[in-house]
């Protein structure tokens, strides 16, 4: 009995040339089980369709709305102004007389392009200079340095300056944006870079001849994503704050370009008394970036390797 | 210790010459007619500007204002105002406006503090239970929502439904200051009870604590006596931080309240042109930064005597 269950345990097979290029492989593809980590979330997807839907619907908004913003400045007509939402009016009218539904909706796209383009410039500029403060040992007292000095001077100060010198356009505050908020970024990947960069299979792959951009794109950045794509989804809730904030004071975009911040300074005066100029704008642009900043969160735990199977 | 003190400081003032240098260039890269009013514009000829400014050492080669602002500081004298009140000595203004500032700065740290902690504390001890999750939500909804729309909601429901005055007034700083102080609070009530909530499940999850309960401690001994103590360590690290930045006045919040405080103070003064102002304020706002970190270092240290700076090698 017990003989012949040791023999059926091991048998000798015979030499098969397909069996011997068999490598171990698994199915696995990293971006495969990040997505099926996501999706097993139902939160964040249903915060992911709500986020998307609001994105499309502030298009669908302002073509079925039933004033264009391009009109709207000569539409000023004072008999019309703190018109309570109707039928008309979705929103209903400013202190100007002018169709609220369609400031608010445009603001909400003027925030989100912002906060997109941003939010991508800022992760380009800040792998790329994270990777070399990082990898290059003689640049890093050089950037520390900068990084310390850029950082200790109060970034308001940079952003009055260039109001006042530039003025207020969309692109200035874009680029504004992206070359101050490049930093953190570059912080958190060179702090991680640091961590990676003598691991002893880097070191293999120097001793081996390997270029140094392709050790960092292909040994050290898939260990980022996780981070960088946290960083991503702070940074599209902060920088439609900190326009908000800039706008407001007056630092940021022009009269012309309505964004939230426009919208709320214009209605701070009146809101006490008609909250319905409050309500739809900070209901609408709290949704955005709620739901964008959980599906960040989300996103990047999916993206954490060690959360894989 | 000490000699590790004194180099810290040594290069924290160095970092204060440089970013007080930047902001002096950066200054005289604005154009002079900011120094004017726009009634001035119009009416000065351009030989009175010329005058004004000259009288003013606006003029002078741009290295030796530099050399003349180094003097200043060397001398703790910071000049003259300019535009802001004119004549009156820089520390002056800057003092009227920093009593107000550093009024609601205290008061709102305080109750930030106490909130943040205990509401951390609540969340731990209800950990994945409705409080926790109400805890969770709030500081979410803090961190993801604008503060712009946060004040305009604290504001709102400030003065339609419990009647407080919806601006600050020199008259009635008791009553008109509730909203500026919850609306500073907001952001750091969150900050406190995130830390605090995830340094004390940390601590939950280590060995000791498993020890402890093996020995048969109380819950109540645990929390208090080993989790919240070594929970506690790291977050003391950024109360001197914020202590100072929120003396330093919340731009916004005392824009948005007309709070007379020295937030709007610096982009007044840019905008003014109002030199000495502007290079004292960033100096003060360079100088607090600094300390700031570093008094939080030390704090730490005193607090748990485990925690050595000179083995460090600080980035700073």
């Amino acid at each position: 009995m017990e003989k012949k269950n040791k023999e059926d345990l091991f048998r000798f097979v015979e030499y098969s040339p397909e069996a011997a290029e068999r490598v171990g492989y698994s199915d696995y593809s990293y971006w495969k089980s990040v997505f099926q980590n996501f999706l097993k979330k139902k939160s964040a997807v249903v915060m992911a369709f709500i986020f998307f839907g609001l994105v499309i619907f502030s298009f669908i908004a302002l073509a079925i709305g039933k004033y264009d913003y391009a009109t709207l400045v000569h539409q000023q007509d004072a008999a019309l102004a703190f018109t309570s939402p109707n039928s008309e009016f979705w929103f209903g009218t400013d202190n100007l007389g002018r169709d609220y539904w369609c400031q608010v909706w445009y603001a909400a796209q003027t925030s989100i392009k912002l906060a997109l383009i941003v939010a991508l410039g800022e992760c380009v500029v800040g792998v790329t200079i994270g990777c070399i403060w990082g990898y290059v040992r003689q640049l890093d007292r050089f950037l520390t340095e900068l990084y310390n000095i850029i950082n200790n001077v109060p970034m308001i100060i940079y952003m009055t300056l260039i109001a006042l010198l530039l003025g207020h356009s969309f692109f200035i505050m874009a680029v504004a944006l992206i070359a101050f908020g490049w930093l953190t970024m570059a912080r958190n990947v060179r702090n991680l870079v640091l961590m990676y960069r003598d691991r002893e299979y880097n070191l293999a792959s120097r001793c081996l001849g390997t270029p140094i951009w392709r050790v960092l794109v292909k040994n050290i950045l898939p260990y980022l994503i996780s981070i960088i794509i946290l960083r991503l989804a702070l940074s599209i809730p902060s920088t439609i704050a900190l326009e908000s904030t800039l706008s407001y004071l007056g630092l940021g975009l022009g009269i012309d370009e309505p964004s939230l911040g426009i919208l709320l300074r214009n209605a701070r005066n009146y809101f006490l008394d008609y909250p319905y100029l409050l309500v739809f704008p900070a209901v609408i642009v709290s949704l955005i970036t709620i739901t964008f900043y959980l599906v960040g969160n989300a996103f990047s735990d999916a993206a954490d390797p060690r959360n894989h199977v | 210790m000490f000699k590790y003190t004194i180099k810290r400081l040594l290069q924290s003032l160095v970092t204060v010459l440089i970013v007080g240098t930047i902001v002096f260039l950066l200054m005289r890269m604005l154009p002079t007619d900011y120094f004017f009013t726009e009634d001035q514009l119009m009416k000065l000829t351009e030989e009175q500007k010329n005058e004004q400014l000259l009288a003013a050492g606006l003029l002078d080669p741009i290295p030796e204002q530099l050399l003349h602002f180094y003097g200043q500081i060397v001398r703790f004298d910071f000049g003259k105002s300019r535009r802001i009140q004119s004549g009156v000595d820089v520390i002056k203004v800057i003092g009227s406006k920093f009593t107000v500032s550093m009024r609601l700065g205290v008061i709102s740290l305080v109750i930030s503090l106490i909130t943040g902690v205990i509401l951390g504390i609540i969340q731990t001890l209800n950990k994945d239970r409705l409080l926790d999750h109400v805890g969770t939500a709030y500081t979410i909804f803090v961190n993801a929502v604008p503060s712009l729309v946060s004040y305009s909601l604290v504001l709102v429901f400030g003065s339609r439904v419990l009647g407080l005055p919806s601006m600050y007034s020199t008259r009635n700083p008791s009553q008109s200051s509730i909203l500026p102080i919850v609306c500073l609070a907001l952001a750091s009530i969150a900050s406190y009870a995130l830390w605090t909530r995830r340094y004390m499940v940390d601590e939950l999850n280590k060995d000791y604590i498993r020890l402890a309960r093996v020995k048969g401690l109380s819950s109540r001994e645990i929390m208090t006596r080993h989790v919240f103590k070594n929970a506690f360590v790291p977050l003391v690290q950024y109360i001197p931080a914020s202590f100072l930045y929120t003396i330093g006045g919340s731009l916004l919040v005392e824009r948005f309240f007309s709070v007379p405080g020295m937030g709007p103070l610096l982009t007044d003064s840019i905008q003014r042109y109002d030199t000495n102002v502007v290079q004292t304020l960033t100096i003060i706002y360079a100088a607090l930064g600094i300390l700031g970190v570093f008094l939080g270092d030390v704090l730490m240290m005193i607090v748990d005597p485990r925690i050595k700076l000179t083995g460090k090698e600080g980035t700073r």
